[in-house]
């Protein structure tokens, strides 16, 4: 985090990302070499930028299966994440490639009155289709940041993503097949799959009232465009507000189970201790656990990048972007001191309390040298961001208040 | 070949008319990441063991300090619950090739040579 020459390697290479973009063919092989790496700011961050499938270059954690980083300046481009830029992430090797939409079906089985068999062109003429701006994001987002450090994919911030989706109330569904009494939980399985016979398959589970909230959704389209194959075509789970983990990709079958779901994603994986900080001290085992649920509060400087120079008496306009797990975010506050003082920051528009909020602030530096610039958001139940980081060993849910260090010149 | 092309004009109408819609293929990219090569025993292995379900970057991305202990719990992982198919005696190479090449124990494996 202190290495100033990452820092501007790190921005170098992607400004020189960008021209490879923009010169598409024609780039030399100096460029196009110089082009294929980033490095994170923490030890052992160096990464390829590589363009799968529907996707433009992106940060590449594993190629097999695909789990790709958005690099960070996509989130100064607009508050909803293009589909070329959003992020991926799998478990296991098994990933559909070849998905025919006439073909797919849904089922839907379990304790229900009536199990169901549906095309998507049946699911999509179950309900009026409705909207939603959210946000998705990987539980272990920022990962890498932790310390100590935690093991598991090494992600820097952009395990994250806000987007319009294009669905139908899970409820819609439920009710159609008709949630018999007794019911707990709902499970949801995708079409990818364990490359070898008996991994555990990727499932999740969600509480029944949580299933028919007439929140979650069935969604098949994001920012009106049909699903990246990457990112669940041609039909997907979104839970507002939960983290990715729950949002199950190529959802193709949905148990109503009169227990809980004991499978190894829910009961083994993907869990956080029982405390209100979600929190152990560093190094320390979990001794009681939950299933990971709602996001926490977060808030990220987007204008200004690491390293980056902010010229002496000049009136300096600063954005960026607040979220929370779906209370809505009520205040931002930005500091130009590294923490000393504090000023309230002007909200954006609206788009609803699960999306992204478009933050702005002014300052004008008075002071020469290296600077640190802050963000901290707090949402409208009060919940806000810790100063100095929270750990557990799953390196799950970082919400600290970030700093970007900068030089006045 | 007249009769053909009005053939053919009449499967496009017709599918027009269903308005049918087309598979969505992806080709995934090459892969890249290797695992470093090695006179450790376990790099044969892993590359027999690991690379079956997954690419060489899950090792190769983890912080450079993480200890014996965690490479050993995660070889056995792969196995069990996750289901890979190899033999328990294969293990402890494969922990030591880990360990020395991508962990804690990297710089005293590079001391040694």
């Amino acid at each position: 985090m202190n290495n100033d020459m990452t820092f501007l390697r790190r921005r170098l290479l992607l400004r020189s990302a960008g021209l490879l973009g923009a010169a598409s063919l024609g780039g030399t092989g100096l460029l196009a070499e110089a082009a294929t790496t980033v490095v994170l700011p923490f030890e052992n961050g160096e990464r390829e930028l590589q363009a799968f499938p529907q996707k433009r270059p992106m940060i590449v954690l594993t190629s097999r299966p695909p789990q790709l980083e958005t690099p960070f300046p996509v989130f100064n481009e607009s508050i909803l994440t293009p589909n070329d830029a959003f992020f991926v992430r799998y478990h296991w090797s098994g990933v559909p490639t070849s998905i025919d939409p006439d073909k797919f079906r849904l089922k839907v089985g379990g304790n229900v009155a009536t199990p169901l068999e549906l095309s998507l062109a049946d699911i999509k003429q179950l309900a009026t289709p409705v909207d939603l701006v959210a946000v998705n994001q990987c539980s272990g987002n920022s990962r890498g940041h932790f310390q100590p450090r935690a093991n598991g994919g090494q992600l820097s911030n952009g395990a994250m993503g806000n987007a319009r989706w294009t669905g139908i109330p899970l409820k819609k569904l439920l009710e159609k097949a008709g949630v018999s009494a007794g019911s707990q939980q709902v499970s949801f399985n995708g079409l990818d799959q364990p490359p070898t016979g008996n991994g555990p398959d990727f499932i999740k589970a969600l509480d029944i009232d949580h299933a028919m909230d007439g929140e979650v959704m069935l969604a098949w389209a994001m920012n009106g465009a049909d699903l990246p194959m990457l990112n669940g075509y041609p039909l997907r789970l979104v839970v507002p507000g939960y983290y990715g983990t729950y949002w199950i990709k190529h959802l193709s079958d949905i148990q109503v189970l009169t227990k809980p779901f004991d499978g190894f994603w829910m009961t083994t994986a993907y869990r956080i201790p029982d405390n209100a900080c979600a929190c152990v001290e560093p190094g320390k085992p979990v001794t009681k656990s939950i299933p990971i649920n709602r996001f926490n509060v977060r808030s990220f400087i987007t204008s200004v990048v690491d390293g980056a120079q902010i010229r002496h008496g000049r009136a300096t306009t600063v954005r960026g972007i607040a979220f929370d797990g779906g209370y809505g975010i009520s205040e931002v506050e930005f500091s130009a001191d590294d923490g000393q003082t504090w000023q309230a920051a002007r909200l954006g528009e609206n788009l609803g309390r699960y999306s992204f909020r478009e933050w702005t602030a002014n300052f004008k530096p008075t002071k020469k040298g290296p600077s640190v610039l802050k963000v901290r958001a707090v949402n409208r139940i009060g919940q806000s961001q810790p100063t100095e980081a929270l750990w557990n060993p799953a390196g799950y849910m970082r919400n600290a208040v970030e700093s970007t260090r900068v030089e006045i010149i | 070949m007249k009769i053909k092309f009005v053939f053919l004009n009449a499967v496009a109408i017709a599918s027009l008319l269903a308005l049918p819609s087309w598979a969505l293929d992806i080709n995934l990219p090459e892969e890249t990441a290797a695992y470093r090569a090695s006179t450790l025993p376990g790099y044969q292995l892993v590359q027999q063991n690991c690379l079956v379900c997954h690419s060489a970057h899950y090792p190769q991305m983890q912080p450079g300090s993480s200890p014996r202990s965690y490479w050993e719990a995660t070889v056995k992982k792969m196995k069990k619950p996750f289901g890979a198919q190899f033999a328990d005696e294969d293990i402890p190479a494969m922990v030591d090739y880990l360990v020395k090449t991508y962990g804690a124990e990297k710089s005293a494996a590079a001391a040694q040579k």
